[in-house]
């Protein structure tokens, strides 16, 4: 497993960033986890439909959004929303994505990111066709997709990685192994070992990296985004880490994991281990950690207060984007509503 | 004069030489030209880019073109037959058709899914089926099916160039056992269009795809005994059209609607349902439904006892009348 | 044994030969090849499902065959199985033409003397027609009391005791609805055209009739026979429409077509209503066999056994209304004409003749005709020439 920044802040080798890059992705960091405590809050105060926090999976999903250039696609899950916000989905979209309102799902123009999958396993393959279709258009950007340990057993993960091997499409496979599907530890998930040994299968490069080492993360996934853009085929990332919350809001992690165990992964924490490193390096300070504290805080609220305050669409609304035109039957329904 | 099959291989090579964003996808669609012949030879003119053989896969076809279609190509995928497509289902209810939605017009998915289709081939277990009705359920998606060498030209040409998902049902039993006249440049057929195939004044039958030419055989049967049918060939499942099967009962005041598929569920009973509901006072008689019964499409020996034939149609229609 | 060419690919629905294995006059064991075909798909061998001695081939190498026409035929002793085929039998679609589909709107009828019956569409729940059908009501005829016109089952019982005529004994104060006949309704249809598109003027005038009453009576008396006064009647006009042609004529268009042919139109009381039968050819006949042919006419018409041809084609209408007590009138001209004489009774009445009041028999004449094509002064004139014949029938019995 690679591993570049140890949990003690200190390195095993060269960090991939200088220094300032850092603070920038340490900042980024603390941000997303700013995001992932107000949505969790306001979640239990009745005010999204449901939540699922990625905390613990910062360096994951932060890591290897860094190492993308903006016009690559990404397909990302409900739980990534750190990365899809590194890659310029906004808190507000992502907000009323959650509040059930589907403008959510429309990000600007310039922004790659497809509207998260709810659903586990089936999207693996749109970045597959993604990516083949820059190609096709002569493009060199690549196509970057997440998913949990879980959505490795879904059939259209095997289809995915067979055809991306296959027509070696630059397609980078990003598994948050955080431990857990739901209830299931992944050690039901699977009988593999690893899940970046799956790769072998495929006859694609598979890399397994400490998911919670902001530098190893983002190291690995330079390299293989260079290889995808380069025609020289996909690799799947398996990034290890911890899902320190629960599965949804909803979720009770507690009957199905020990204390001692989530006690265990708070030691690796991937903020705490930047801070660390930055630290050391002379580059941290109290009153700029709150102040970039602040300034999240400051978006985040400013985000929630715009969700929630774009009224709901009317009952018309829900005809006009089923097609590019209203066909005959649904504007007669849509009739029916008015 | 033309077969379906070379109509449809006519207007593929049309829309992979006027659009460089189509490409075609499937088992077996390149280096044998398809298990049908249909893509038979575009391997050749336009390459293995444009034209591309994949792995045993369903659900990875549609998923891989799916994400083509949001990248800004234009999918043309093959099914090999409507029997294996439901691996793909999935990828079809949960993205294809929703994606515009999902995303209020921001990606959306302008992609063909072809799919043949029915029985009367004598084939193996899965590949006669007709269950259209699971996708003109999903809503997002249009379901289009042809029944003649003209139709097929044209609404797979309009279908390409739609801005929105298509399924593409084939009639396989007539492939070839149809021909028609047919231009050999670019023709469209728009979508969501029904057909008056025959004009009559004591009762209308609707059907499509394979069971038009039943319905045909059973209109002469009808002429015969002095009573004139109205045949109306769909032509386009969703978004149906209506208007069309509505006037027509109107002026007949009967109808028997047409398909192979499973009776219960089946698309029939959306078709009666428009029909009570915009012509109820026109009519004379209730409406009849020919269809297979609600058992798996049985395997050759006896599979005539379970596709509508001719006989049945007008059987249906005299009854209408006796009513 | 025939062997048919099977179909062996989904659909397949001919094929060519390529090679005979087994030539004419040899024998062949089961299963073994006996001929290549090719299809769309691939050149295959066909085993034979019999065996036997190959007594023909059903085409020859390079010809094409249909699936289901006999391939070979094979002499043998034993029970061999029957290979299946399907029933893959090309078809040629006719041109593609656009079909009249039974929604698209009719043309209007021509004018005939059929009843026409309303058109519309008939708004009616299939358990109300049934109803219908049961109680022979014509649903046509039933006005609807329900929504947007829907004919209801109350509608239907009604139209049915009305037909039988039971009037219910607690609905005196009820209006009573009585559906109108067939030949009510024609008449009803067709005077509606008329009053429609005939811009009427009506002339009125009396004319002494006592010289073509006494001529009757002679005549009577001669033939021993009632002699209808429309005869006479008819005798005189033919004579003015001869002179006038615009009275015997018909609008087309923008073209006024002035008949040859003088088919006189005879409007007959049936008790039902009006009829007109026409007096086909009425310039060719004598007094006496026109006097014939409107006996005949009348009666036939009474008795509703006119056949449609002797009810079409009249040039110009005479109507005696002097029948029934009628005098002056408004007449209204039949579509497809241009005028209409009816003729009132004769009553005597204080005239003036040579200074001197005298009493003579004057009778009722009103000329109706279409002001598009006929003008006041025409029709004044046309008057008076008939009226000249009427006072004085040497001028036309000749």
């Amino acid at each position: 497993m690679l591993q570049i920044l140890r949990p003690d802040g200190s390195l095993t080798s060269d960090p991939p960033v200088g220094i300032d890059r850092t603070r920038e992705l340490f900042a980024a960091m603390l941000t997303a986890r700013r995001y992932d405590e107000k949505a969790t809050a306001i979640q239990k105060q009745g005010r999204l439909a449901t939540y699922a926090p990625f905390r613990g999976q910062e360096a994951a999903q932060v890591g290897s959004a860094a190492a993308l250039r903006p016009d690559d696609w990404m397909v990302a899950t409900y739980r990534d929303a750190a990365a899809m916000w590194m890659h310029g989905y906004g808190w507000e979209l992502l907000l009323l994505g959650r509040m059930g309102d589907e403008r959510g799902g429309h990000p600007a123009d310039g922004v790659p990111v497809l509207p998260p999958s709810i659903t586990v396993g089936a999207h693996m393959l749109h970045a597959v066709g993604l990516a083949w279709a820059a190609r096709i258009r002569g493009e060199d950007r690549i196509a970057i997709t997440y998913f949990g340990d879980g959505a490795t057993s879904e059939g259209d993960f095997h289809e995915a990685m067979n055809f991306a091997s296959v027509y070696r499409t630059g397609t980078v496979f990003v598994c948050q192994n955080n431990g857990y599907a739901i209830s299931m530890p992944v050690s039901g998930q699977t009988a593999s070992a690893t899940i970046s040994q799956k790769a072998l299968a495929y006859g694609m490069e598979g890399v397994r990296v400490d998911g919670n080492d902001l530098f190893a993360v983002l190291a690995a996934t330079n390299a293989a985004a260079g290889k995808a853009r380069t025609g020289r085929g996909p690799t799947l990332i398996e990034a290890v880490t911890y899902r320190v919350g629960p599965h949804t809001t909803t979720d009770d992690p507690g009957r199905y994991r020990t204390g001692g165990e989530e006690a265990m992964w708070r030691d690796l924490d991937p903020v705490e281990r930047v801070r660390r490193y930055l630290v050391a390096e002379s580059a941290w300070d109290a009153e700029w950690e709150a102040q970039v504290l602040a300034e999240a805080t400051g978006d985040i609220e400013t985000a929630v207060r715009r969700a929630e305050s774009l009224p709901a669409a009317d009952g018309l609304e829900i005809f006009e984007a089923m097609f590019e035109r209203l066909t005959p039957d649904l504007a007669r329904q849509q009739g029916d509503v008015r | 004069m033309k077969t379906i099959a070379r109509s449809i291989n006519d207007a593929l090579r049309t829309a992979l030489a006027e659009r460089d964003e189509v490409v075609l996808m499937g088992e077996d669609v390149g280096r044998t030209g398809g298990v049908f012949r249909v893509t038979d030879g575009l391997l050749e003119t336009f390459g293995p880019d444009r034209v591309i053989d994949t792995p045993v896969a369903e659900s990875g076809i549609v998923g891989t073109a799916f994400g083509m279609a949001v990248a800004g190509l234009r999918p043309v995928v093959e099914i090999q037959f409507m029997g294996f497509s439901y691996p793909a289902y999935d990828q079809i209810v949960s993205h294809v058709g929703r994606i515009r939605n999902r995303s209020r017009h921001r990606f959306t998915a302008p992609m063909v899914i072809r799919m043949p289709y029915g029985g009367g081939i004598g084939a193996a277990e899965h590949h006669s089926e007709s269950t259209e009705a699971i996708y003109t359920h999903i809503p997002g998606v249009k379901v289009v099916v042809p029944s003649t060498p003209y139709d097929a030209k044209g609404l797979l040409l309009a279908a390409i160039d739609d801005p929105d998902p298509v399924i593409f049902m084939e009639p396989i039993r007539l492939y070839r056992s149809v021909k028609e006249e047919v231009p050999d440049e670019p023709i469209r057929v728009p979508i969501g269009e029904a057909r008056v195939v025959r004009g009559g004044a004591d009762v209308t039958i609707i059907a499509y795809g394979s069971m038009t030419r039943e319905s045909r055989q059973a209109a002469d049967l009808l002429a015969e005994q002095g009573i004139q049918a109205e045949i109306i060939d769909l032509r386009t499942l969703t978004p149906l059209d209506s208007d069309t099967v509505v006037a027509s009962v109107r002026a007949t005041h009967r109808a028997v609607v047409v398909h192979e598929a499973q009776r219960t569920g089946g698309f029939g009973a959306e078709l009666i349902a428009r029909i009570q509901e915009e012509a109820l006072y026109s009519l004379e008689a209730p409406i009849e439904r020919v269809t297979g019964w609600d058992i798996v499409v049985p395997l050759k020996r006896t599979e005539r006892h379970h596709l509508p034939n001719a006989d049945r149609i007008v059987r249906a229609a005299l009854r209408t009348l006796e009513a | 044994m025939e062997f048919r060419l099977p179909d062996i690919g989904e659909g397949l629905t001919e094929a060519e030969i390529v090679r005979w294995l087994v030539p004419v006059g040899s024998a062949v064991e089961i299963d073994a090849p006996l001929v290549e075909v090719e299809t769309d798909k691939a050149v295959v061998e066909i085993p034979s499902p019999f065996a036997g001695t190959v007594l023909a081939h059903g085409a020859e190498e390079g010809e094409t065959i249909l699936v289901g026409s006999v391939l070979a035929v094979i002499g043998s002793d034993t029970d061999a199985p029957i290979v299946g085929t399907l029933d893959t039998q090309e078809e040629a679609l006719p041109p593609r033409v656009d079909v009249v589909p039974a929604s698209a709107p009719t043309p209007p009828a021509p004018p005939s003397s059929e009843p026409g019956g309303l058109t519309g569409a008939v708004r009616a729940l299939p358990v109300v027609r049934r109803l219908a059908r049961e109680l022979g009501v014509d649903l046509s005829r039933v006005a609807g009391t329900g929504l947007d016109g829907k004919i209801t089952r109350d509608d239907v019982q009604r139209a049915a005791e009305g037909h039988s005529g039971i009037r219910s004994e607690t609905a005196t104060e009820a209006d009573e609805r009585v559906p109108m006949s067939r030949l009510r309704r024609t008449i009803a249809s067709h005077m509606e055209r008329s009053w429609r598109e005939i811009p009427h003027v009506t002339t009125f005038d009396q004319v002494d009739a006592s010289r073509l009453l006494s001529a009757r009576a002679a005549l009577a008396q001669r033939y021993d026979r009632a002699v209808p006064i429309e005869a006479l009647v008819i005798k005189a006009v033919l004579p003015v429409l001869h002179r006038f042609p615009e009275f015997n004529a018909s609008l087309d268009g923008d073209d006024v077509i002035l008949h040859k042919r003088y088919d006189v139109g005879l409007a007959v009381d049936t008790g039902g209503g009006l009829i007109v039968p026409v007096i086909k050819r009425a310039d060719r006949m004598d007094l006496m066999g026109m006097a014939d042919e409107i006996a005949r006419l009348s009666t036939a018409a009474r008795q509703r056994t006119l056949v449609p041809d002797e009810v079409v084609g009249a040039t110009f209408t005479v109507s005696n209304i002097g029948a029934v007590g009628g005098g002056f009138g408004t007449p209204i001209i039949p579509y497809g004409t241009t005028a209409i004489l009816s003729v009132g009774r004769a009553a005597d009445t204080p005239v003036v003749r040579n200074g001197a009041v005298a009493i003579a028999p004057l009778v009722p004449l009103s000329l109706s005709y279409d002001h598009r094509i006929i003008d006041g002064g025409l029709g004044r004139a046309f008057m008076g020439v008939l009226m000249e014949n009427l006072e004085e029938p040497a001028l036309f019995l000749i």
